[in-house]
């Protein structure tokens, strides 16, 4: 349980120490990467608790998605249309639902173990 | 199985954590660039080298002083001693000044005097721009009206009154003495401060700068009051 919050913990702490810092124009990228990384993971941890999770699909998802939205901010970029912005509502859309469902399910669990 | 999932997580919160890092990193402190043109780094430079060379000229006179101990040590120390005293008092403006220098005369403007308006006292703000002012043309030694200005001096409003070191200062006319370390220095200083803007601040107050010819031989009384020091002890004689 308390492995991937370390690994969030190390991921933050070996990016703040690192003092990493990427040009202006590519942080549009970056924040959509960021964006449906948190999409992909909110939509594994709900497959979790509906036991409908797959390991495939979880990772290539993962890295599809963020490769996907960097992509079409690219194409955005150079077609000077705001494309990333769909991005952004899509994986923002998702999230919230995921993020509800993930919510709906520990609800229910947690009155069924009252109730038990 | 299990363990397999949360291995899985963590590497991709690890991910996402560092991506989250980054971009806080690049929000928090966005790179600054130098935007200087070759002009401004030019005058940086410039600003710089004029800083190496005066600490390269109080480095000379720091050696001279240990030379001077290392000459002396033998015969009389207490000699050596008593000069670096009199070279600080000389420096903090204890000691009275000759030298070359100029004159400058705060009076009222004619046209004050013409329309008959009572003269006030010159305003603090207005002593500290022009205190600022000649300090920055290198003076020596500044007094004004009489009140030797040292480092602790202090020129403000007590009561109504324009003081320097707690003492008011007369309405105009009064005088400032400035000196300077040669008759060059003074020729110039009279220089910079006939084409300053300074005097334009003076005729807003209906005062007038008249600027005296650079002097060779000019006598301006040391600080007579005691200097209060916060940080250095006396020791008791014999001890």
């Amino acid at each position: 349980m308390w492995l991937p919050l370390l690994g969030l913990i190390l991921g933050i702490s070996l990016g703040l120490l690192t003092d990493i810092q990427i040009p202006d124009i590519y942080e549009s990228y970056l924040s959509i990467a960021v964006l449906a990384a948190l999409d992909t993971l909110f939509g594994g941890i709900r497959a979790q608790l509906q036991h409908v999770y797959d390991d495939k699909v979880f990772v290539t998802g993962f890295f599809f998605n963020i490769g996907l939205a960097a992509a079409l901010a690219f194409l955005g970029v150079h077609l000077g249309v705001d494309l990333y912005l769909a991005a952004i509502f899509a994986f923002g859309v998702r999230l919230f639902q995921n993020i509800a469902v993930i919510r709906r399910i520990l609800l229910t669990k947690w009155s069924e173990r009252k109730n038990a | 199985m299990k363990k397999a999932v949360y291995i899985r997580f963590t590497i991709i919160l690890l991910i996402v954590g560092f991506m989250l890092a980054v971009q806080y990193n690049t929000v928090q402190n966005p790179e600054t660039r130098d935007t200087r043109d070759v002009w401004a780094i030019r005058q940086e430079l410039a600003r710089e080298t004029e800083l190496h060379s005066e600490l390269l000229s109080e480095v000379r006179m720091l050696e001279q002083t240990i030379g001077k101990y290392e000459n002396m040590r033998n015969e009389s120390p207490e000699m050596a001693l008593n000069d670096t005293v009199n070279q600080l008092k000389k420096d903090i403006g204890l000691e009275e000044f000759n030298g070359p220098g100029l004159l400058i005369t705060v009076e009222p403007s004619l046209e004050s005097i013409a329309i008959g308006q009572p003269i006030e006292g010159i305003s603090p703000d207005l002593l500290i721009r022009l205190v600022n002012e000649i300090n920055r043309f290198k003076a020596k030694v500044v007094d004004i009206d009489g009140k030797r200005i040292i480092y602790s001096s202090a020129i403000r409003d007590v009561n109504g009154k324009t003081t320097v070191n707690n003492f008011a200062i007369r309405n105009a006319p009064f005088t400032i003495k400035i000196g300077t370390s040669s008759f060059e220095d003074a020729k110039k200083m009279y220089n910079q401060l006939e084409a300053s803007a300074i005097g334009d601040d003076f005729y807003i107050d209906n005062l007038r700068l008249e600027i005296g010819d650079p002097v060779d031989n000019l006598t301006i009384s040391g600080y007579d009051q005691s200097v209060n020091n916060q940080f250095l002890l006396e020791i008791p004689g014999g001890e």
